[in-house]
């Protein structure tokens, strides 16, 4: 186990100012499922000296409605995430998402912003919140900034953010009516196991069935996760087929391995998404 | 590299007060083992998988080996030390355990026990689905936890009704 | 009929269990103890040119490093194990120093600035590397790799002849994985240095504690009785806690000598992963022959165990596979050869089992791919071909009825019908069209297996049962309790015994200096040599206290009857005495012992070493099954419904524990056959935790209904036989052949993870 302090302030702005002080030298902890396996095979960096907690933060603890608008607060844990009536009725792809995260224990302590800034490939979360177009509000100090959270990524297991910047808020549109979400999580083992594959999905069709709105993420396949947006293309606007779905699974391995290039585990996954896809739009598309 | 400082800690384990003065690098985990004596807090693996090292904290179950101690400043925690009655009665679960074999080598047990207890007390009538959800965070090499969810079963029944 | 036996009665060591209060050996602590902890290697196999200890030395709190240089005795163990690797390290868990500090935190530091200098060397990874003579050796004495006694045949009828007569021949090879134990509790060892007897005194998990006396005595260069061994209760071992534990009692006992303090080592996961054994990898060649009616004339197999960088069992696991290789069938020529071969990689050892899943695994996929071959049922070739009393094996030894059960045709039978297995498959089979991506499959598997130790070594076990003058009773055992429930077992058959209720018994771990050396506790042989050792001890006494309640009673000792805590006439049952009574009369009346020693062994089995033929065990038990599961044929991955079995085992002395065996046998079988997997990459291993080596948490559960034969066995006490080990091995090739029927799909090659389900082959990074 690594050294260091340990502080826990009484607030946010104590927390803020903390990190402003120390910057590399700091590190923030919430749930500690990442950070202290880190810590015990002290992967961090040399000059850590303190470690401050913001896990008790209640201003970084809620979830709220706001005019279309659903806010999470960043120190919220999955479980309370997968059982909130707000996320189920609002984004249900979340609640799924979060629901499938580790096992209870884990769940009861994991957060949402600790799982977007350890930003695994096989993060569960993430592929949700990126269909659901989160925003993140960031706070330096005094400062406040916002950023798309697909903009946070800068590869795998590595995020755009400043040392001395505070993850405070997730938020994102309310699904509108009539959307409809999904969520599938692929492991090796039924419980405790980091996703091989996850698929997020969000889509709506018109009353002619046309689609209206399509939105797809899909974890594990590419360096930094995002939208698949020329499969969404293909079926924007369209009525869909099975023919149509089939293509944009193809389109979506394609990308796959574009962006990842051909490895190992490609002959697996390039089969295996195309025929996700097809089962997680068939689960919510109604189909010509 | 950082000396560790130490800090205060003042936690209530099993009913009782503590206030500690321990090593800020320090996991609840070690806390309960090392400093209180509380040896039925089991460490397997000591990165969250096993769930041996399952306390209550606050309501809820947790890996005490993914969290920091200065983390459970405040806390209320439970472990199994802390199940039995005032006169050494067993909680209906731990009798469950003893009656329907749902303890081999008993290494899994204690985290076994907590999970469940906080199963039963969200829901006292928990489908065999549920119990396996509960208890999915913690892994029995020896069972093959059929006849631990009858022990969940079993205590849930008696624990409805009021006997015990 | 029976009291106390035949019942579910609660185990005698559940209450501390459940109450957190049992002490394992990471548990214990002793004032003044150090911390120790091992430096392994950083290559698979490599010469050490220099050992720098001097900056872990200056580390303030650092009491002792130690190098192979400290060893006093002889730095080499059973299995060709060092203490501490001299001048190669052979494997990547080679231990190369040790240190002692007064914290866990400094010597966590200290062994890091341990600098060790390496001339790496090229190394053998597999089995096949292990075979070509070109890729180089593991030991340089030996040439070819081979593992010194691991070579063990079977030969019977006539090879040649059979395969002749056969009018169908099919070749096959199936490969089984390294798997670790993975019981939850890692190792921990305590050793305390004792001033009186110049020795130490070791405690922690220890599975064989005889022979980590043995060792440590070697080790330290002092007579055995000098090392006294004490067994703490242990999170599970499954035949695992055996080498990484001698090693760490060795390396703390060195230290605890030096400095004259206790030593405490307790692994990380990641440690026990690395320096445990696991279950051998195998390569199984496969030829058998038929007749078009399915009638088995022929097998032919050949088989490479591979045992890693040292040896400490593939020539037991290894002999016990030869027996079994041909599978539970009446074939008359046979000839078999399992080999061992030594590889740069982490080492084989024993583990639930030993032999039989990989072996079962082959042989089962097998007899379904010949009935396939064959166009009749998986049923239907078993029950004409399986053993059937008066039937011989291939070792030349009778199934006499009366004698020897051989049930298995009934238990097929049953777990088929249970299950509706013939429709279930074929209907199933026309599914495989369907448009619907997951498909269901039914596959069936059997077994036999040779109850005990058999012909691997002597078989004999002790037992001593103390009566106190209150009426309590202790136990102890020179066997050991694992989780596995032996010793509520061999309360049961005291109480018994002695007809009194079983409150009044307590048990004491096994300590080598109070109980006898009989032997590991192993192959099952808890309950069937163990118990018969406590049924023999447990009579003395009986014997004794009815000598003198037949005075105290003034009756014949052929009309007393021990039950409920009396002693009674039977011809006149207001004639009795409590137990009480009779232990008081005893013992201060009459200053009598009434403590005795069992000591059982079924004696030497006779084999020959030249054709492997001869009476290999006393008895055999065995087991049947059928797994239903469904697959998606899109992602590869396998979900088990539903499992029916069926285990022959004498007479259940617990039925809850034993069903307790099979179902936690079960659900480590279907990991086996699924999920896991110690991965070596060029030697390095990349398994390390419990987040890469993945084993079935309770979601993974299927249902199970497990049905109970009970036979008149007379080998175990009681009837009782063997129950550990029987539950695993069915799985494998259960869900392989399941997997078949579900898809068209055979594979031959263990785990069925997704990718090779999806695949049809392994991919590596
Ligand atoms: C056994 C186990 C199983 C798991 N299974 C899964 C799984 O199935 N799916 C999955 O997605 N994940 C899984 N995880 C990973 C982990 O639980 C999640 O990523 C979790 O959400 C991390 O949150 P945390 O609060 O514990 O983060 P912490 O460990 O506290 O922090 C993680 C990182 O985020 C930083 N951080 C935390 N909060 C903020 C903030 N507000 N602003 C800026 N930086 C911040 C920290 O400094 C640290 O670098 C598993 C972990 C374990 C141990
Ligand atoms: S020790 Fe904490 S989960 Fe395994
Ligand atoms: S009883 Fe041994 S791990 Fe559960």
């Amino acid at each position: 186990m690594q050294n260091f302090n340990f502080i826990r302030p009484d607030n946010l702005e104590e927390a803020c100012d903390l990190l402003v002080r120390y910057k590399d030298r700091a590190k923030l902890i919430t749930g500690g499922t990442d950070l202290i396996i880190a810590l015990r095979e002290e992967k961090l960096p040399n000059c850590l000296e303190i470690i401050i907690d913001i896990s008790n933060l209640k201003e970084l603890n809620y979830i709220k409605e706001e005019g279309k608008y659903i806010r999470i607060g960043s120190g919220v844990r999955h479980a309370e995430i997968a059982n909130n009536k707000l996320i189920k009725k609002y984004a249900p792809v979340l609640s799924m998402a979060s629901s499938v995260v580790g096992s209870p224990q884990i769940r009861n302590k994991g957060t949402i912003a600790g799982n977007i800034i350890t930003a695994s490939p096989a993060a569960d979360t993430i592929p949700a919140l990126i269909v659901l177009d989160s925003i993140l509000v960031i706070r330096k100090g005094k400062e406040k900034r916002k950023m798309f959270l697909k903009d946070v990524f800068e590869g795998p297991n590595k995020v755009n953010l400043k040392s001395d910047e505070i993850v405070c808020e997730i938020y994102f549109e309310k699904l509108p009516l009539g959307a409809k979400s999904n969520f599938i999580k692929l492991a090796r083992r039924n419980a405790v196991d980091k996703s091989r594959m996850n698929i997020a999905v969000v889509a709506q069709q018109n009353k002619n069935k046309e689609i209206t709105n399509i939105r797809i993420s899909v974890g594990s396949l590419t360096p930094i996760p995002e939208r698949f947006k020329d499969a969404e293309d293909l079926l924007l606007g369209k009525l869909p087929t099975q023919d149509l779905i089939q293509k944009a699974g193809k389109k979506i391995a394609e990308e796959m391995i574009n962006k990842s290039g051909y490895r190992w585990s490609t002959e697996y996954k390039e089969p295996v998404v195309k025929s996700l896809i097809d089962r997680v739009l068939n689960g919510i598309v109604e189909v010509e | 590299m950082a000396a560790n400082r130490k800090i205060e800690l003042n936690i209530k384990v099993n009913n009782k007060d503590y206030k500690l003065f321990i090593a800020s690098n320090k996991r609840l985990l070690d806390v309960l083992r090392d400093d209180l004596g509380l040896t039925g807090v089991k460490e397997g693996c000591a990165i969250g998988e096993c769930g041996a090292c399952t306390v209550i904290m606050n309501g809820k179950n947790v890996c005490s080996c993914m969290i920091l101690a200065g983390q459970a400043e405040g806390a209320e925690i439970i472990t199994i030390e802390g199940l039995e009655g005032p006169k050494g009665e067993l909680h209906p679960l731990q009798e469950a355990f003893m009656e329907t074999g749902a303890v081999q080598c008993g290494f899994c047990t204690p985290g076994m026990i907590l999970s469940s207890l906080v199963l039963l007390k969200n829901n006292p009538s928990p489908t065999e689905e549920e119990i396996k959800e509960a208890i999915s965070g913690n892994f029995c090499r020896c069972t093959g936890y059929k006849q631990i969810i009858e022990a969940v079963q079993l205590a849930a029944e008696r624990m409805r009704g009021g006997g015990m | 009929m029976y009291k106390i036996i035949n019942k579910s009665v609660k185990r005698i060591d559940a209450y501390e269990k459940v109450t957190g209060k049992a002490k394992y050996g990471a548990d214990l602590n002793l004032t003044h103890q150090l911390y120790a902890k091992t430096v392994y290697s950083k290559y698979p196999h490599a010469k050490i040119l220099k050992i720098d200890t001097r900056e872990a030395e200056r580390l303030e709190g650092v009491v002792a490093v130690i190098t192979a240089e400290d060893v006093p005795g002889n730095n080499i163990m059973f299995g060709k194990f060092p203490v501490l690797a001299k001048d190669e390290v052979k494997y990547i868990g080679d231990g190369v120093a040790a240190v002692a500090a007064e914290s866990r935190e400094i010597v966590e530091k200290a062994v890091r600035l341990i600098k060790v200098e390496y001339q790496k060397l090229a190394g053998v990874f597999n089995i096949k590397e292990a075979i070509d003579k070109n890729n180089g050796k593991v030991h340089s004495e030996i040439e070819d790799n081979l593992i010194e006694h691991s070579h063990h045949l079977l030969r019977s009828g006539d090879i040649e002849k059979g395969f002749k007569e056969a009018d169908v021949i099919l070749e096959r090879t199936y490969q089984t994985q390294f798997v670790d134990q993975a019981y939850i509790e890692p190792e921990a060892i305590i050793v305390i240095p004792d001033p009186y007897k110049v020795g130490v005194e070791i405690h922690g998990s220890i599975q064989n504690p005889y022979s980590i006396r043995t060792n440590v005595a070697t080790v330290l260069g002092l007579k055995i009785n000098q090392v006294k061994v004490v067994q703490s209760t242990i999170g599970g071992s499954f035949g695992g806690k055996d080498e990484s534990v001698m090693l760490m009692a060795a390396r703390s006992a060195i230290i605890a000598m030096k400095t004259g303090r206790p030593v405490k080592m307790v692994l990380t996961r990641e440690e026990s992963f690395l320096e445990s054994s696991k279950r051998h990898a195998s390569k199984a060649k496969y030829k058998i022959g038929a007749k078009r009616d399915g009638t088995i004339v022929a097998v032919e197999n050949n088989v490479y165990t591979q045992g890693g960088a040292y040896n400490n069992k593939a020539m037991f696991v290894n002999w016990r596979a030869s027996i079994h290789a041909a599978g539970p069938y009446a074939i008359p020529n046979i000839k078999t050869d399992i080999y061992g071969v030594y590889t740069n990689t982490v080492y084989g050892g024993a583990y639930r089992g030993f032999s039989a899943p990989q072996i079962v695994f082959a042989n089962e996929s097998l007899i379904d791919e010949l009935a396939e071959e064959l166009n009749i049922s998986p049923q239907e070739i078993r029950i004409k071909n399986c053993l059937k009393p008066g039937d011989e094996l291939g070792t030349g030894q009778i199934l006499l009825p009366g004698k020897i059960p051989a049930p298995l045709e009934k238990m097929i039978n049953n777990v088929c019908k249970k299950t509706d297995f013939e429709s279930k498959r074929k209907k199933y089979i026309k599914e495989r069209e369907s448009f619907n991506p997951i498909k269901k499959g039914i596959g069936l598997s059997c077994t036999f297996r040779g109850a005990g130790l058999g012909g691997e070594g002597i078989d004999s076990a002790s037992a001593t049962v103390t009566i106190d003058i209150d009426g309590s009773i202790l136990i102890q055992s020179g066997l050991v309790e694992m989780g596995q429930g032996m010793r509520t077992a061999h309360a049961q058959i005291v109480a018994e015994v002695l007809g009194v209720s079983l409150d009044r018994i307590t048990f004491c771990n096994t300590d080598t200096s109070v109980t006898l050396d009989c032997g590991p506790t192993v192959a099952s042989r808890g309950t069937l040599a163990g118990g018969n050792a406590m049924l023999i001890a447990a009579r003395k006494l009986l014997d004794r206290l009815h000598k003198r309640a037949a005075i105290m009673l003034d009756c014949n000792i052929i009309d007393l009857v021990s039950e409920n805590n009396f002693i009674f006439n039977r011809l006149d049952k207001s004639r009795k005495l409590t137990f009480k009574e009779v232990v008081e009369e005893c013992l201060k009346g009459q200053g009598l012992s009434l403590s005795a020693q069992g000591w059982y062994t079924p004696g030497p089995e006779k084999l020959s070493s030249e054709t492997g033929r001869g009476n290999a065990y006393p008895t055999y038990s065995y087991g049947a099954s059928v797994i239903e599961l469904n697959v998606d044929t899109q992602t590869g991955k396998i979900n088990v419904e539903k499992i029916v079995a069926g285990y022959e085992i004498g007479r259940a002395i617990n039925p809850q524990i034993v069903k307790g065996q099979f179902y936690g046998g079960i659900l480590q079988g279907l990991g086996y056959a699924l999920i896991e997997e110690v991965r070596n990459k060029d030697g390095y291993l990349e398994t390390k935790n419990y987040d890469d080596f993945l084993i079935p948490s309770s979601f993974d559960m299927p249902e199970m209904e497990v049905t109970i034969y009970e036979s008149d066995d007379p080998v175990g006490p009681f009837r009782a036989k063997s129950v550990g080990e029987l539950g695993i091995e069915l799985m494998a090739p259960a869900v392989a052949n399941a997997l078949y029927n579900a898809t068209g799909k055979r594979i031959r090659e263990l785990p069925l993870n997704l990718e090779r389900v999806l695949l049809g082959k392994t991919l590596r990074k």
